[in-house]
């Protein structure tokens, strides 16, 4: 159809037409009272550190359209702040009667990408409490600091060197804070505070984007609860060692946890025990609540366990000589006979609440009753990577079944899948061995696996029910004989086939136990969970990430520098005894002060214990003391704060406690359990080696960490991947192959090129355009420019360019990326002038359609049909649109020529084209074309790489089908 | 210089990035991170280059008022409607730039990509004529293909799923295989001919 003008009107008519009354249907007048959310609560969220309230709302009915519904938070009912929003499918609308919504834990508060200034809420009366998002504006943000617990997520290096000190003087003390712009941080989040009133709102929003009016503000109050009870603990005596284990499940929400416990109660004093329970749990729900109850229960261990990590939920505590002895938290249990007690397990929180256990029985027995640990586990950094990771394995590779098909419908044939879980010491499977048996234990077949397909056909005499399976493995290193995997194949009446059944090795079922990974670095005393993994697997890798962010709590603010304020104070590890940490400050200067303020304590303290009556506050007053004492001991004399006192240049200074800091974060121990879940574990020892390997720091950096490389590893980066030697020796053989060809194409010498059809007729598709009066379309292909197959396409447009050039004939290249956009048009433009013809270039010959897949090959089509293009030229990557293209191509009569490496679109080039260039056809042309001996060079070096390639591929298989696998191994496997 | 210094640029780039392939050091990808950073930074800025090569080359046809001008009108107010509602609304869902993409793109996108399945039926025509003894061959290889597909083929023969799939496990990834490995060389080669500064084609012109 030919457009005029007035044609071409009423289009453009209605399509404006259509766009503007298409959403108003939904604009219509409606009742906005009847959008307003109902049953609007806010509740407490049980068993949290008093951070978390739960919204609950009637969500409206599908009819009305709700797109979202937003929430909006505040201290007051006049000044509510956007916080988030629960989207709806528009479509179902919401399942339910009731929504929720969970405001808990930390969330963002502000950040750089925040609004810049603070904005009523759109669509709202003028009267409406309602404001967008917080702004990045610190005179609105500044005073919402006191309303909320806010943390400062800063990365390390702005904290360290991009802080300005800051000196605010309260009640006659002065205090220095660290002030940082608000973009030196990656966010600040916040979280509520416990027993604070926080009021909330919700809005609809329509499909149409229109919002509805707010509901009434509600009150919430967070309550800081005792931790959540943990679902069961298990309780086993090891008789012959006299060691009690215990075992959890962790339970979920563990953000203010602080210690771990454990209780043994006698039987006869359950009951006294349950009233203090009881009573606690009153006290808790009513604090002016006064108690009277002594807890009967008598602690035999405890330990630290702190958010954010996943802690250890084992525990062994050795009985000796009848009792249990920990003089660090002041344990002396005598223990009778173990049958009269019962164990507890407590949380204990930051507040200070504790919540127990349901009592839990002893289960008696022995230690050969418990899994084995392998003295054969090995900790040391991932080679090859960037230094992000440690490896640990242990044990000999495992071979177990994963499934099984029948083959046939006799069910006489069978197709078996099985893995391989190695390590990194046996990483190389040399075979496989494998023993069928039928259900009479008569064999079937022997295997062996030379090559690991991962998958067995075998063929039965008869269907069976069960069929038996040895297997063993043999790999690098000593695998050994004995260890002789056997798995069964049972069938399964659900599925109507046969299924693995359960693992041995050498008679012990493999995955009855799991493993778990314990680590702990110089900066935490706790063990906090690395992996859990299956029995059968050999090996995990650590991620040691490289995270460098400084967390900081911030309530204040300096409006007119617009910085948030921060304590300079940061740790660099623990002290060797894992007990107290190394605090240091940003600014030197404040390290002196902090020893005279240290000195004031000690003087204060010491005048006030004459006045002191009770021996407790005396007891007190002498701990506060000592712990001055040892704070001024520290800073004198901790090695790494004597050097680092010693450096004169402020950055200086910062680096060298930067480098201990990330050495004491990123160095880790490990300890491994072996578990089934219910205390009947083994417990491996820390693992340590006197080999120290190399390290990446200098000496000085290292020369406090005695321990580093022994016991704690540091995750290596490496300079070279070694597993890809193969590929750079392969690419020195090709570079060298170049070389060489192309100084023999200089010589002279004549290299025969086996002559492609598709790009001898370039020449004969561009003359055919020419003599037809017609101009010729070239499209370089749908992918960006950082794809090799469009750069091909690229050199190919310069020379079919200049031919076009040469004969006047008009050139059209439609792009579909922007960035190929004027590199194409730079091409053409040069390809015209090196013609001797910059008259004939249009500057528009070249130019961009569309970035979507579809509506390109519309246009490309479009172009095709209008201007009767006599030679269609597609040449680089090609996606589903490549058919659409050539066969429109053909219908118009165009001679077509293409080429892709695009293995699924060559077959639609070659039924629709002309001529097409396959694979590395498109790589040469450019080459075929220019002639030169720098290219042909290059070309003739691809072809004798190939014979090199087509050979290992023949030697290989003949090596392979006679069960010398070395050739394969040799390379990597991926 | 014009082409002198971008190809010292790429030639440079080149060789640090075949270095960044061999080299897992934590200061090789933070270099490499960094790079991806400013890519995304910059490649935006391409877009602009994209519209104002829409803007020219209808423009120009509706200024001299060539044939079928009336197609530029429609293009750019297309372009310029779209991006207004986005600017004007925003691109959230329900907005009036979701609309146009959800009631008018997508549709046509859909049409486009519909038409497909009629240009492979004719395509199958052309590629299946038994003209001569090798399109004889690819055409009893995709009937037995085109039947294990299907439960008639099994229905036919059992051994018709078995062949369907030697048909494609076997001859079919071999061929595939064979083009992979050209495509590699050939890739290899070419990026090898632009580090080497011997392929230039691509720089396009101006000394």
């Amino acid at each position: 159809m030919k457009l005029n003008y007035a044609k071409a009107g009423i289009v453009l008519f209605l399509m404006v037409f259509g766009f503007l009354l298409a959403p108003i249907p939904s604009h219509a007048a409606v009742d906005t009272s009847s959008y307003i959310v109902e049953n609007l609560r806010a509740n407490d969220i049980p068993d949290d550190d008093g951070s978390g309230l739960v919204l609950s709302w009637k969500p409206l009915p599908k009819e009305k359209r709700i797109i979202e519904y937003r929430i909006y938070r505040g201290v007051t009912s006049d000044s509510l702040f956007y916080h988030g929003k629960v989207d709806v499918n528009v479509k179902t609308g919401v399942a339910g009667d009731v929504m929720y919504y969970y405001d808990s834990g930390y969330n963002r508060f502000v950040d750089i990408q925040s609004p810049r200034k603070l904005k009523k809420e759109k669509q709202q009366p003028d009267d409406s409490p309602l404001f967008g998002r917080l702004p990045r504006d610190i005179t609105v943000t500044g005073p919402q600091l006191t309303n909320y617990r806010i943390l400062g997520v800063i990365p390390e290096k702005d904290f360290l060197y991009k802080n300005t000190k800051i000196e605010i003087t309260e009640d006659d003390e002065t205090k220095v804070y660290a002030g940082l712009k608000l973009r030196h941080f990656h966010y600040l989040l916040k979280k509520l505070r416990a027993e604070k009133e926080y009021y909330y709102t919700v809005i609809a929003v329509t499909e149409s984007r229109k919002y509805m009016p707010y509901a009434e503000p509600v009150i919430g109050i967070p309550i800081d609860n005792s931790p959540e009870k943990i679902r069961e603990l298990y309780s086993v005596y090891v008789e012959d060692k006299t060691r009690l284990q215990f075992e959890w499940i962790r339970s979920l929400f563990t953000d203010d946890q602080t210690n771990h416990s454990v209780y043994l109660v006698k039987k006869t004093d359950l009951n006294k025990f349950n009233a203090y329970v009881e009573e606690q749990q009153k006290a808790e729900m009513d604090p002016e609540l006064e108690t009277s109850l002594e807890n009967p229960a008598q602690l035999i261990y405890q330990r630290y366990c702190g958010y954010p990590y996943t802690p250890d939920n084992t525990v062994a505590v050795n009985i000796i000589d009848g009792k249990i002895i920990n003089e660090d938290r002041d344990i002396d249990v005598e223990v009778g006979n173990i049958e009269d007690y019962v164990a507890v397990f407590s949380l204990q929180d930051r507040a200070g609440y504790e919540t127990f256990s349901d009592p839990s029985t002893f289960e008696i027995t022995n230690s050969s009753n418990l899994p084995k640990i392998s003295d054969e586990w090995i900790v040391e950094d991932r080679k090859n990577d960037k230094g992000d990771y440690n490896a640990i394995y242990w044990e000999k590779p495992t071979v177990f079944l994963t499934n099984c098909t029948y083959l046939n419908d006799d069910k006489t044939k069978i197709l078996v899948n099985y893995d391989i879980y190695k390590n990194v010491k046996y990483d190389k499977i040399k075979n496989v061995y494998f023993i069928v048996s039928d259900e009479d234990g008569k064999e079937i077949t022997s295997i062996n696996e030379f090559y690991q397909d991962n998958k067995l056909k075998i063929t039965l005499e008869k269907p069976s029910n069960k069929i038996s399976f040895e297997m063993r493995v043999v790999a690098n290193g000593d695998t050994g004989e004995d260890q002789i995997y056997t798995q069964d194949l049972i069938f399964n009446e659900d599925v109507k086939s046969l299924q693995p059944g359960l693992l041995y090795l050498n008679g012990e079922e493999v995955n009855k136990y799991t493993y778990s990974i314990y680590k702990n670095n110089y900066s935490n005393e706790e063990w906090r969970l690395s992996k859990n993994t299956l029995g059968a697997q050999r090996e995990i890798v650590d991620n040691i990430s490289f995270s460098s962010t400084t967390f900081k709590g911030v309530s204040k603010f300096d409006a007119k520098k617009g910085l948030f304020l921060v304590t300079p104070t940061f740790t660099v590890r623990l002290d060797d005894e894992l007990e107290n940490p190394i605090v240091t400050n940003l600014y030197a200067e404040e390290v002196a002060k902090s020893i005279e303020n240290y000195k004031k304590e000690i003087a204060e303290y010491t005048a006030s214990k004459d006045t002191l009556e009770t021996e407790a506050d005396i007891t007190n007053a002498d701990a506060a003391i000592e712990y001055y004492q040892e704070q001024i001991e520290l800073v004198k004399n901790n090695p790494i704060l004597k050097k680092a006192a010693t450096i004169k240049s402020k950055k200086s200074r910062l680096k060298f406690l930067e480098k201990v800091k990330t050495i004491a974060g990123r160095s880790f121990k490990y300890k491994m359990v072996k578990t089934d879940g219910k205390a009947h574990f083994a417990l491996s020892e820390v693992y340590y080696t006197e080999e120290v390997g190399k390290l990446p720091f200098n000496k000085s950096a290292r020369e406090t960490y005695t321990t580093l490389g022994k016991d704690h590893f540091y995750p290596i980066p490496n300079w070279f991947q070694a597993d890809k030697l193969p590929a750079l020796f392969a690419t020195f053989i090709f570079g060298f192959m170049v070389f060489f060809m192309i100084r023999q194409a200089k010589s002279g010498k004549e290299l025969y090129i086996r002559p492609i059809a598709g790009i001898d007729e370039i020449d004969n598709a561009i003359g055919r355009a020419t003599e037809m009066g017609k101009p010729i379309l070239f499209v370089p292909g749908l992918s960006g420019i950082s794809d090799v197959a469009t750069l091909a396409g690229l050199s190919i447009l310069g020379r079919v360019a200049k031919k076009a050039a040469e004969y006047d004939t008009k050139i059209l290249v439609p792009v579909r990326d922007y960035i190929v956009l004027p590199i194409a048009q730079e091409v053409v433009k040069e390809a015209h002038y090196e013609a001797g013809r910059p008259d004939s270039h249009d500057k528009n010959s070249v130019f961009f359609i569309t970035t979507a897949q579809f509506a390109f090959v519309a246009g490309v089509n479009g172009i095709m049909i209008r201007e009767k293009t006599a030679t269609n030229f597609y040449m680089g990557m090609f996606f589903a649109e490549s058919l659409i293209m050539t066969e429109t191509g053909s219908t118009t009569g165009a001679i077509q020529i293409a080429g892709t490496d695009a293995v699924t679109q060559i077959p639609f080039f070659i039924t629709t084209c002309d001529y097409t260039l396959i694979g590395e056809e498109l790589y040469a042309a450019s080459a075929y074309l220019a002639r030169e001996p720098l290219q042909l060079g290059t070309l003739k070096a691809v072809d004798y790489y190939k014979f090199i390639i087509l050979a290992f591929v023949i030697i290989g298989t003949i090596f392979s089908t006679v069960h010398a696998t070395f050739l394969i191994n040799a390379f990597p496997t991926k | 210089m014009k082409r002198r210094i971008p190809l010292i640029i790429i030639i440079t780039m080149g060789f640090m990035f075949v270095a960044h392939s061999f080299i897992p050091h934590k200061v090789s990808a933070d270099f490499f991170d960094w790079f991806q950073d400013w890519v995304k930074a910059v490649s935006p800025f391409a877009v602009s280059l994209g519209i104002m090569s829409l803007f020219m080359v209808h423009g120009t046809k509706i200024k001299r008022k060539v044939p079928n001008w009336q197609y530029s009108v429609i293009t750019l107010s297309g372009l310029i409607f779209t991006a207004l509602a986005g600017f004007i609304w925003g691109t959230h869902v329900g907005t009036p730039y979701m609309w146009l993409f959800e009631n008018v793109q997508m549709p046509m996108s859909a049409t486009m990509f519909a038409l497909l399945a009629f240009y492979i039926a004719s395509a199958a025509y052309k590629a299946f004529r038994a003209r001569s003894a090798e399109a004889t061959v690819l055409l009893i290889a995709a009937v037995i293909v085109m039947l294990g597909q299907v439960p008639l083929g099994a229905m036919i023969s059992k051994w018709i799923p078995e062949a369907s799939t030697w048909i494609l496990n076997v001859p079919n990834l071999a061929a595939k295989r064979a083009i992979m490995i050209g495509v590699g060389l050939g890739i290899t080669a070419t990026s090898l001919k632009i580090l080497l500064g011997i392929e230039r084609t691509y720089l396009g012109g101006g000394d």
